[in-house]
């Protein structure tokens, strides 16, 4: 096997961005993920499909990356872990916990020779080639908004909330059962269901599938409209083939109002515009107008049709009406990153990860077998060691 | 073949804590250890394309991306593609005779390169277009740029203080003079460092993205047309090509095929293989295959008694001794610990030094005994296998003082054992029931372990068995 390894004794680095519905996973060096697979895992003893993030405790999250970890490389990059450079994309929120025991995974089952952690919100900007800008990370679980500015993420001014993938699936399937049981008390020309959906127990793949297919973001003027109960005329509805020979209705409605659950404003005040304007007003004035003309959005939500128009118009309309004069700044501005948004930030670490910072910062195998621990910026035992390797 | 469709049983303690059948272990020979699938290391053994059966050897895979250069998967359905001939006549009207045109077609899904606006090729092979990254150039210019920025944070941090060297002393360093500060004063340019010094202007500039606040808005079509989900892709079919992910069906390229790997395994503390298989993917055969049953007796349920709880039942299980050397088997309670067969004799890597490998956590195992069990007390001895003997109806010749009431059936190198159980009183019907005992049995070692010792060596080894009957069928009463 070694013989045929290849000229360059170096072994080629590998990028995990583990995320909570999707893990990216590829080679550093390459502008695109080699595979990106649901982060789940069959159990081979119960034989059901579990994800990762559903972990019971330390013991099982530990197994079920064992588990995980080997599939992607055995089955998907197709190489040994072991002695092998891996570069971790994780954002700067990560519970501590997941990181700690990703690490030890990858250091004793799979005895990789370093683990290079940076933080996503940092990296993307790598795929983008710019020193600031306010990152808008919209993935499945959470919506995290983190400015970086020069380099250098801006920790004070964070903002995340629970306004991504899985708020939309939720609502999704709130709204079906809803509308499932309109079509019920209609009466008349209505267009009746065909018996024996279960709507409240459909399978969150099918969820997944509708909103992925069949959902849309609406512009700001229809989606108010909703929200004050004067709906405008409805889209078509959709029929969608379950299993079998089962038709599910998916009213027009469900389909464009189903997305607003990411950009309602309760009382509140926590949609997602409001969370970028909070983030942007309290980072330092003269770094504001930079940080507003440098949205980057990444994440698989802000792949969704219509979302960044909406999110623009959205961010008008708050500088005009309750942010006015508190923002000292007057335009916005997004980026298009030379990447799908659900991979930016793994494509930052596969640019990083190929530069010769593995071998500057990588956090070394032998360096965690003797310390026991993960250096985190969270952490003060290690911040002090590390903080001046923290700024890039 | 039973092992394949059946529930396990029994259950044998590997080395790192996990139960397994014992189809599923492997036994180190070097370290006479119980291994199984969790506590082994994986490599990577060869690359072959599971539908046309190439191999390459890694290097060249690794060039191709992991990918068959042949073959193809069908982008909408993921099942291979195949090539289908078409002939046409020439189009600008000669009588040259027909030409050959090929495209790709799923027969499973029907989806053709056709649908796509690929067009028809010449040659079977087919130089089949294959879409490049659109930013390719641009990702290329930041890798250039930041791949410089690191190596010159990098030969700054690795630069050493410079020491006046000691013994003899120029004029400048008397003064306080450095060598580069008199050629600054002198209006010279100041000497290149040794080392990986990269000046400043020799950065790859960059063209940083730029925001815009154009934002294309929602066709309105979205409104007014119902969408038609055979023209939208899944995200499964989105994700297969991570590069691209078309979102309508009309933008699906087909791929490469992806390729498959065949495994070695290897013993985390002695590294040696204990499972290779050939190099050739057509071939289901191993070069080294260390598997638990050559090595380590295997236990078999043969009959048993129906279960309830709190009353003693009979069990016959059938033990069989896989290798070439008498042995013979003891019963003792489950030990806490599961030691190895020898005292862990030190191994030493290349340098002489001890090697550290780094024992792994071990694994949950949630089954815990409820079932009390009688253990014989004699040891039963275990002819060695003998292939003949499987053909041999003349009968039993050998002379064994076995107890009657113990070894109720003995053939060759097999032997059926009895042993009591006692589901706990407290079990409810439809409980699996669960007994454990640790079984000592002899093994020769013919493996040389060091120069020394040639000729072969006997070992103790032991291990912890698991066993789960059946289900409680009953109370006591």
């Amino acid at each position: 096997m070694a013989l045929y390894e290849g000229l360059s004794a170096e072994k080629q680095a590998v990028v995990l961005d583990l995320g909570s519905r999707y893990t990216k996973f590829g080679f550093v060096g390459e502008y695109s993920p080699r595979c990106i697979i649901p982060s789940e895992i069959r159990c081979p003893r119960t034989n059901k499909v579990r994800r990762i993030y559903d972990y019971e405790n330390e013991q099982d999250l530990y197994s079920l990356l064992v588990a995980f970890i080997h599939k992607l490389y055995f089955k998907h990059v197709l190489v040994s872990p072991k002695d092998r450079n891996v570069v971790i994309v994780e954002s700067l929120l990560c519970p501590t916990f997941i990181r700690d025991t990703l690490a030890s995974v990858l250091f004793r089952h799979y005895e990789v020779s370093s683990i290079l952690f940076v933080p996503s919100q940092l990296v993307a900007l790598y795929a983008l080639g710019v020193r600031s800008a306010l990152v808008v990370d919209i993935g499945h679980e959470e919506a995290q908004v983190i400015p970086v500015y020069e380099g250098v993420p801006v920790l004070t001014a964070w903002e995340a909330q629970q306004l991504a993938g899985r708020a939309v699936e939720n609502r999704i399937r709130d709204n079906l059962v809803r509308a499932y049981k309109d079509f019920a008390g209609a009466s008349g020309d209505a267009p009746m269901p065909i018996p024996g959906v279960d709507v409240a127990s459909l399978p969150e793949s099918v969820i997944e599938d509708i909103k992925v297919r069949a959902c849309f973001v609406t512009t700001r003027g229809r989606g108010e409209a909703i929200a004050d109960g004067k709906p405008p005329p409805e889209p078509p509805v959709l029929e969608y083939l379950l299993e079998g020979n089962q038709m599910l209705l998916v009213p027009g409605w469900v389909r464009e109002s189903s997305c607003e659950v990411i950009f309602e404003r309760d009382n509140e005040e926590a949609s997602l515009a409001n969370l970028i304007l909070d983030s942007i007003r309290k980072c330092p004035i003269d770094s504001r107008v930079t940080l507003a003309e440098n949205i980057v959005l990444v994440g698989g939500t802000a792949m969704l049709p219509g979302f960044k128009a909406r999110l623009m118009e959205e961010l008008k309309f708050l500088m005009k009406t309750s942010y006015e004069n508190r923002l000292a700044f007057s335009t916005v501005k997004f980026h298009t990153p030379p990447a799908k948004e659900n991979y930016t930030c793994w494509l930052g670490g596969a640019i990083f990860g190929s530069t010769d910072m593995i071998q500057m910062r990588a956090f070394t195998r032998e360096s965690y077998l003797t310390k026991k621990a993960v250096p985190d910026w969270s952490n003060l035992a290690t911040n002090i060691l590390y903080l001046s390797k923290l700024t890039i | 073949m039973s092992y394949l469709v059946q529930e396990d049983f029994v259950r044998y303690e590997c080395t790192c804590g996990s139960l397994s059948p014992i189809p599923k272990l492997y036994f180190c020979r070097h370290c006479l250890k119980l291994r199984c699938g969790y506590c082994v290391c994986h490599e990577v053994d060869s690359h072959y394309c599971s539908n046309c059966m190439e191999h390459l050897p890694s290097a060249e895979a690794k060039m191709k991306k992991n990918r068959c250069v042949m073959c193809f998967d069908c982008p909408n359905c993921f099942h291979t593609l195949s090539i289908r001939a078409t002939t046409r006549a020439p189009e600008d009207g000669s009588n040259k005779g027909h030409l050959k045109h090929y495209y790709l077609s799923c027969f499973f899904c029907r989806w053709t390169t056709r649908d796509v606006g690929i067009p028809d090729q010449i040659a079977s092979s087919g130089n089949w277009p294959l879409k490049e990254n659109p930013h390719q150039e641009l990702l290329s210019s930041f890798l250039e740029h930041y791949k410089v920025v690191a190596m010159r944070e990098r030969s700054q941090k690795d630069k050493k203080p410079i020491f006046p060297r000691r013994g003899y002393s120029t004029y400048t360093e008397k003064f306080g003079l450095t060598n580069l500060i008199a050629r600054k004063r002198a209006g010279l340019p100041s000497l290149p460092l040794p080392g990986k010094e990269v000046n400043p202007a020799s950065i790859p500039p960059i063209k940083p993205c730029v925001a815009t606040d154009v934002i294309d808005t929602l066709p309105a079509s979205y409104f007014t047309d119902v969408p038609d989900l055979t023209k939208i892709t899944t995200i499964a079919q989105r994700h297969a090509n991570p590069m691209i992910q078309a979102t309508v069906a009309s933008e699906l390229h087909p791929q490469h095929r992806h390729f498959f790997i065949k495994r070695s395994l290897r013993c985390r503390s002695c590294e040696h293989n204990v499972s290779k298989p050939e190099y050739n993917p057509a071939s289901i055969k191993f070069k080294i295959q260390q598997a638990a049953y050559y090595h380590v007796p295997e236990i078999r349920i043969k009959t048993f008694e129906p279960l309830r709880a709190g009353k003693p039942s009979e069990i016959i299980l059938k033990v069989t001794n896989p290798t070439s050397h008498v042995t013979s088997l003891s019963f003792s309670p489950k030990s806490e610990v599961n030691k190895g067969g020898v005292s862990d004799s030190v191994i030493l890597d290349s340098l002489g030094a001890p090697k550290k490998t780094v024992e792994i956590p071990r694994p949950v195992v949630q089954d815990e005994p409820n079932t009390q069990v009688e253990l014989p007390t004699e040891p039963i001895v275990l002819p060695a296998r003998d292939d003949a003997a499987e053909y041999d109806d003349s009968g039993d010749t050998h002379n064994f003082h076995d107890d009657a009431n113990v070894v109720v059936w003995r053939k060759g190198n097999k032997a059926a054992v009895k042993f009591r159980i006692v589901p706990d009183r407290g079990m409810k019907p439809g409980d699996r029931s669960i007994f454990s005992f640790s079984m000592e049995y002899g093994y020769v070692n013919t493996m040389p372990t060091t120069a020394e010792q040639k000729s072969p060596q006997r070992a103790e080894m032991q291990v912890n068995v698991l066993i789960a009957p059946g289900l409680i069928v009953g109370n006591l009463d």
